[in-house]
């Protein structure tokens, strides 16, 4: 049992272990059928042969035809698979069937097998969770232990759960609300107390690495936006970082609580000073809206996330750009580093969930569909399954939840643990307390949902 | 405890539709997108949506609309807890900056019914609520006496549940010509100038038109009462004296002899052949002249042709696309065996719809290498070519949307589509042939929004196609029915146009709801007559001729100068470039050959058929490309060309046409050696190029010209020249 376990381990690909797909086997008669005539022994359009397993490996003019263990920056894979009709391989044909492109991939993701005695070509990668030395923290877990006097003002129903964090510490759960952001006792599952944000709606709540700060970011749509830093214990306001116009969408605060990066419809990146409350410096490169934005445990990094499925990794101390993940296809929605901060989680509306080893920006694990919808009868076509939200727990082990109304418990290598139907609503926010014990969601009728663990 | 509870849910339910009910997202709230303009093409609507929010274009697809508003981003443009603060809210009423401005203030029932929905926790509501089935606009004619003057419109929806609705103040309005009459974002139609015109009502997926006519106030006016002679006058006559049109006189036998030539053989007559009708003196005259020229072979080749061009028969010398040489020829010469037999048009065309076999031996299995001319059959295509030409719809608006000004839906065109889905071409014995078969394991289209897979349906009807039969036989058997308007009003259009130079529907490839024919009356009796009369074409063609319609003048009078739709008068046409070519070429008794075709070959028998792939556009001749010949390139009607260019002028100037063609024909020198008189000479030169006698003044103008050395060749040459350069002759009037 315990060397099947470790045998998991080290499977790398994402690629489901059923059954192993090989060049010999599965592939060469795919190619065979539908590319030999212009990539074969007789013809080498564009010096490509797919004749034989080192043919392909060599590749053709275009460069390399196969990337072990990614697909998606295969040119072969890209050819299959491209939308438009004038670059798609075979030429003027249909695509090829869907579950000879699936083995292809799979081949591929794989690590290239020649035959079923070969190895896969994806150098083996340790994935495994190394937790630090557990923090020194002074004091106990920081708990409220006073609330500003404040009456909520009246909804006519509640705020969907756009945001929510746990303590790293405290058996503290923070969850958005219509102009407040309410705090719940995680063993208990009752509510504490609110504090205000008369800023507007809640977008992005995170604790402090120490748990003794919450950064709420917002504001309300097209008008204004900010973030504010509150003092756990008290319930004070710290501080206010930012003046936009337009709500905060993507924010966090760093480790050492020194700085604050926003984001949202602006595409701009900034990152300010907490101390003062000035801009440090602007990140621009995404193209479209930021949707997420989280730093690295040690602080070095700062991960962010557009609205089409573009991620970048930052350097905090100049700015400057270290990897761009490029793997998404539609808007990311969450991205979640582990605490190690060996791997990067992101999920997002093309339905993939990805933990990219953060050293090189490779997908260690890439899930497509990682939230398959169940098809309703007599419904055709593509049904929602993007990944809404992300969150690590204390062993490494991932919250996700998605659009099939599910969230979704996976092992720190990928593995899938167990799944917790939320069918009346769409979970919208995931969490794990501190010890772990406790996993929550928000959904978007306002309900927050627990679930004890034993894992 | 049961009954109780049971109890309890009455009242409750009582007390809900008491109270004002939530407003629903179909019903209700998709209509709002609708009237403020949310979802049109220029804002959200658009492809790729606007700012990053999309909705569907004129709401099409509901189920995604929901989605994006309220799941999309969840909590900004729906905000269930702070209603007011929505942005979708916020932004149509200009409270936030908004591309598209302020679109309704809060005091209006779209604000109500939009904040109501998201107060109600912005509900979906798919399946449960009655679907719009159709509307009705009130009133469906509207007549302004003495030039101007307001009326109220009313649009009224009907439910699929069997309800109705005033949707007045959530539909869309406008006119087809603004300087006819215009029509209010409520509604209210007013005159703004004579004429009669079309208003529209848009709403859901349906647009539903009222005719406005807009009378002068011109107290003279009397209806001179003209003699019908035969129903298309009737319907014409009727129509004119509603408009206070007055039709003109009817054109005199040099016009007359010339115009029927040219409509019916596409050639000028010979000068015996205008001479002797001029000189018969019996009354049915005309009559017989039509009926001996629907027996020509004139009339034969001038309509393979005319069909030849809409089906696109070109040769070329490219393979793989099956469209060599050899099968434009078994195409072009099948086609001409069907008119010459004066074969139904409806068997004709439902003889290609099924058209099997090799392209190289069957002429009608090339409706499907000539129509697509490329080198796969892609069903969309074909399938939009194929409504385009035999049912003059464009049925391809319908791919990506509903279409936002006519009945069709996306589930008509992926029906549609699903008839052509099967069909392929596989290579023959040698590298020219293919057969063409139709697949019976393809699978049906799938529909845009949801990838549902369509099965074949006929537009605008059920599903009716048995499993495993070749769907095109049921395709073929629907479309030539006569029972099929689509088919018979298309085709009766199609020919109508061709004899009075428009269509009662124009253009004629693209009948709409929205472009409705200018005298409906007429096209439903011409399209009737062509079914119940069995598709004939000669008999068809014989009505239109011996009306007294076709046969007026194209002199104006004081009512009808600026008529140009209601067939009042007749409407001066130019020569198609290869009318024109025979023309020139007939006139002069020149010679004019063409490559790759046998000497002799008429330029109306001629279709491009050279080397080469026939994808491009291809007249096959440099004359016909100067002179807008169809290329063939596509079926739009738009492909044979009609406006005058430069190079035309100068081709006619000082090109190798005019000029050489006189050399050639050496008509002149053939009078002189017969030492004809200059007047003789002169005469027959109006007769060859105008098919009519110089007037007093032009002769004695000519014969100044010629001066007093009457044999001089070059004067009547010159005179000649002139005539064939003149407007006279370019145009069949």
């Amino acid at each position: 049992m315990r060397r099947a376990f470790l045998v998991l381990f080290l499977v790398t690909s994402a690629a489901a272990a059923d059954e192993v797909i090989t060049f010999d086997e599965h592939i060469k008669p795919i190619f065979r059928e539908h590319c030999q005539k212009c990539h074969g022994e007789d013809e080498q359009k564009a010096d490509l042969n797919l004749a034989t397993f080192a043919d392909v490996l060599k590749g053709g003019s275009g460069g390399e035809a196969v990337v072990a263990g990614r697909a998606s920056t295969s040119l072969l894979f890209e050819s299959i698979t491209a939308e438009d009709e004038a670059e798609r391989m075979p030429p003027k044909k249909p695509p090829l069937p869907e579950d000879q492109i699936e083995k292809i991939r799979q081949w591929i993701e794989g690590g290239l097998r020649e035959t079923s005695a070969s190895q896969s070509m994806v150098a083996a990668r340790d994935t495994s969770f190394q937790p630090a030395n557990p923090l020194q923290f002074d004091g106990p877990p920081p708990m409220p232990e006073g609330f500003p006097d404040f009456t909520p003002p009246a909804v006519k129903r509640p705020l969907p759960v756009v945001a929510m964090a746990t303590s790293p510490r405290a058996p503290l759960v923070a969850v958005a609300g219509h102009e407040q952001v309410a705090l719940l006792d995680a063993n208990r599952q009752k509510p504490l107390g609110s504090l205000p944000f008369p800023e507007g709606q809640p977008n992005v709540i995170r604790f402090s690495l120490d748990g003794r700060v919450l950064m709420v970011a917002g504001g309300k749509p097209v008008q204004s936006g900010s973030v504010v830093l509150f003092d756990v214990k008290t319930g004070k306001r710290l501080t206010t970082i930012g003046d936009e116009t337009d709500a905060v969408i993507a924010a966090d605060l760093s480790p050492d609580q020194q700085l604050v990066a926003l984001g949202g419809s602006g595409k701009a990146i900034k990152v300010y000073g907490t101390a003062d409350g000035k801009l440090r410096y602007k990140l621009e490169k995404h193209t479209d809206w930021i949707t997420s934005l989280a730093f690295s445990p040690d602080g070095k990094r700062l991960a962010s996330a557009d609205r089409a499925g573009g991620i970048h990794l930052w350097d905090t101390a100049g700015g400057g750009i270290l990897l761009s993940l490029s793997e998404h296809k539609a808007a990311v929605r969450a991205l979640a580093w582990r605490a190690d901060g060996r791997l990067l989680a992101s999920g997002g509306e093309d339905g993939l969930l990805i933990w990219w080893d953060a050293n090189d920006g490779w997908p260690v694990v890439n899930k497509p569909n990682a939230h398959p919808p169940v098809r309703p009868e007599g419904q055709y076509g593509k049904l929602p399954n993007g990944v809404l939200a992300l969150a690590f727990g204390p062993q490494g082990q991932l919250l996700s939840a998605g659009r099939d109304r599910q969230v979704r418990l996976w092992k720190a290598d990928g593995g899938a643990v167990k799944n917790f139907p939320t069918e009346s609503a769409l979970p919208l926010q995931t969490g794990i307390t501190s010890d772990g014990k406790t996993l929550v969601a928000g959904d978007d009728a306002g309900g927050i949902r627990w679930w004890a663990w034993e894992g | 405890m049961k009954r109780l509870r049971y109890l309890f849910l009455c009242v409750s339910l009582f007390g809900q539709a008491a109270a004002e009910e939530a407003p629903s997202f179909r019903r209700d709230v998709m209509p709002v997108l609708f009237r403020a303009g949310c979802n049109a093409g220029t804002c959200h609507g658009s492809a790729r949506g606007k700012d990053g929010f999309m909705l569907s274009l004129f709401g099409y697809d509901a189920k995604g609309d929901y989605y994006r508003l309220t799941q999309e981003m969840v909590g900004r443009r729906v905000n269930v807890a702070a209603p007011e603060e929505s942005l979708l809210l916020l932004k149509a009423i200009g409270k936030v900056p908004h591309t598209g401005g302020e679109l309704f203030t809060k005091d209006t029932p779209y604000y109500k019914t939009l904040l109501g929905w998201i107060e109600a926790g912005a509900p979906d509501d798919a399946d449960s609520v009655p679907q719009p089935v159709g509307i009705t606009l009130t009133p469906d004619r509207i007549v302004f006496e003495g030039g101007n003057g307001t009326e109220r419109t009313v649009v009224t929806a009907r439910y699929s549940d069997g309800t109705t609705r005033d949707v007045t103040n959530l539909a869309l309005f406008l006119t087809n010509n603004p300087a006819t009459a215009k029509i209010d974002e409520n509604g209210v139609v007013s005159a703004t100038g004579r004429g009669d015109t079309y208003v529209f009502a848009r709403f859901n997926r349906f647009t539903i038109g009222s005719e406005v006519i807009v009378l002068p106030e011109d107290k003279d006016y009397t209806w001179t009462n003209p003699k019908a002679h035969n129903y298309i006058d009737e319907i014409i006559h009727d129509r004119l004296e509603k408009l206070r049109l007055l039709p003109s006189d009817l054109c005199d036998d040099e016009t007359f002899v010339r115009r029927l030539h040219l409509d019916l053989t596409g050639g000028l007559p010979s000068v015996d052949e205008v001479r002797a009708f001029l000189a018969d003196t019996s009354p049915d005259k005309r009559t017989l002249l039509i009926d001996r020229l629907l027996k020509s072979d004139g009339f034969t080749d001038l309509w393979t042709t005319l069909w030849a061009e809409m089906l696109r028969v070109k040769g070329g010398g490219y393979a793989p696309s099956a469209t060599d040489v050899k099968a434009a020829d078994v195409y072009y010469d099948w086609i001409r065996e069907q008119i010459a037999a004066n074969r139904p048009l409806n068997a004709f065309v439902a003889d290609q719809i099924t058209g099997t076999g090799s392209n190289l031996t069957s002429g009608p299995a090339n409706l499907y290498t000539m129509l697509v001319h490329d080198v796969k059959v892609t069903p969309k295509n074909l399938a939009a070519d194929f409504s385009q030409l035999f049912t003059g719809v464009r049925i391809q608006c319908a791919e990506c949307h509903n279409h936002p000004f006519d009945r069709w839906t996306m589930d008509d065109y992926y029906g549609w589509v699903s008839f052509f889905t099967g069909i392929q071409r596989k290579l023959g014995v040698e590298p020219r042939e293919f057969y063409v078969f139709n697949d019976r394991s393809a699978v049906p289209a799938k529909h845009l929004v949801d990838e549902r897979p369509v099965p074949a349906t006929v537009l605008g009807g059920e599903s009716s196609v048995p499993a495993g039969e070749d769907p095109r036989k049921a395709l073929a058997a629907w479309l030539t029915s006569p029972e099929n308007e689509l088919f018979s009003r298309n085709l009766a259009n199609r020919i109508w146009a061709h004899f009075m130079g428009r269509g009662i529907v124009e253009p004629v490839d693209d009948m709409r709801v929205s472009n409705p024919p200018t005298n409906g009356p007429l096209l439903d009796a011409l399209a009737k007559n062509l079914a119940e009369g069995g598709f004939d074409l000669r008999a068809f063609v014989r009505d239109i001729c011996a009306s007294r319609t076709y046969q007026l003048s194209a002199r104006p009078n004081a009512t009808n100068a600026d008529d140009t739709r209601q067939f009042s008068r007749s409407q001066l046409r130019r020569l198609r470039a290869d009318v024109l070519l025979d023309a020139v070429v007939k006139a002069t008794d020149g010679e004019r050959g063409f490559s790759y075709f046998p000497k002799g070959t008429k330029a109306v028998q001629h279709y491009p058929r050279t080397p080469g792939d026939t994808t491009r556009p291809m007249t096959g001749d440099a004359f016909f490309d100067t002179f807008g010949r169809a290329g063939r390139a596509s079926v739009c009607a738009c492909d044979t060309k009609a406006e005058p260019t430069l190079s035309q002028a100068l081709n006619l100037i000082a090109g190798d046409t005019v000029q050489s063609q006189i050399g050639k024909g050496a008509v002149i020198d053939k009078l002189l050696k017969a030492n004809a008189e200059p007047e003789a000479i002169i005469g027959e030169l109006y007769l060859r190029a105008l098919s009519r006698s110089p007037q007093p003044d032009e002769m004695s103008a000519m014969l100044g010209l010629v001066g007093n050395d009457t044999k001089d060749r070059k004067a009547y040459q010159d005179i000649f020249w002139g005539l064939l350069n003149s407007t006279e002759f370019l145009f069949n009037h």
